[in-house]
């Protein structure tokens, strides 16, 4: 499985993530957690068809705007641990 | 009930403004409360087959009553397609 805190994070300006419409109100977590999920679905995707992985930054940036980081490491600790919750 | 609350009403007629307020909120709640159970992206009456009904949503549609800043119709989808 891919360890995400060995990857550096991608170069060039971070803009702040745009409006989410199928997250419109003032909770966010959800908005957090499924571009979380789809960041490794689209790694998941790409190293299975063996295509580049560079869309999947757009995800990446965004959930690491929008996350807390110590949600972020329980997650990646949890993907090690082969116990996360999510459907990846 | 409704026979009572008819007859409470020809006997007191001052009361009539009463049981129509309430009866509209009422009713109001139970339309919001099926509103929400119907509708809203958040709400997954079957895991296994609807999973995360909220990816469902278009960039278009628009779930909130009134958007103040919001132009809807100008959204497009962001992030690429896997």
């Amino acid at each position: 499985m891919l360890n995400v805190e060995n990857q550096k994070p991608p170069k060039g300006k971070w803009t702040t993530p745009p409006f989410d419409p199928r997250f419109p109100n003032q909770n966010q977590t959800r908005n957090c957690y499924q571009n979380f999920l789809d960041y490794h679905r689209c790694m998941k995707a790409m190293n299975r068809r063996g295509k580049s992985t560079q869309p999947c930054e757009y995800y990446f940036r965004v959930y690491r705007s929008l996350c807390p980081i110590s949600w972020v490491q329980r997650w990646n600790q949890q993907i090690q641990d082969g116990t996360f919750a999510g459907k990846i | 009930m409704f026979r009572l609350i008819v007859s409470q009403a020809r006997k007191h007629p001052s009361l009539i403004p009463l049981f129509l307020f309430i009866g509209a909120g009422g009713t109001g709640a139970v339309l919001y409360l099926t509103r929400l159970a119907l509708f809203n992206p958040d709400v997954s009456w079957d895991r296994k087959n609807n999973p995360e009904p909220w990816n469902k949503l278009g960039p278009t549609d628009q779930y909130k009553f009134y958007a103040v800043n919001t132009d809807y119709s100008k959204l497009k989808k962001e992030g690429p397609d896997f």
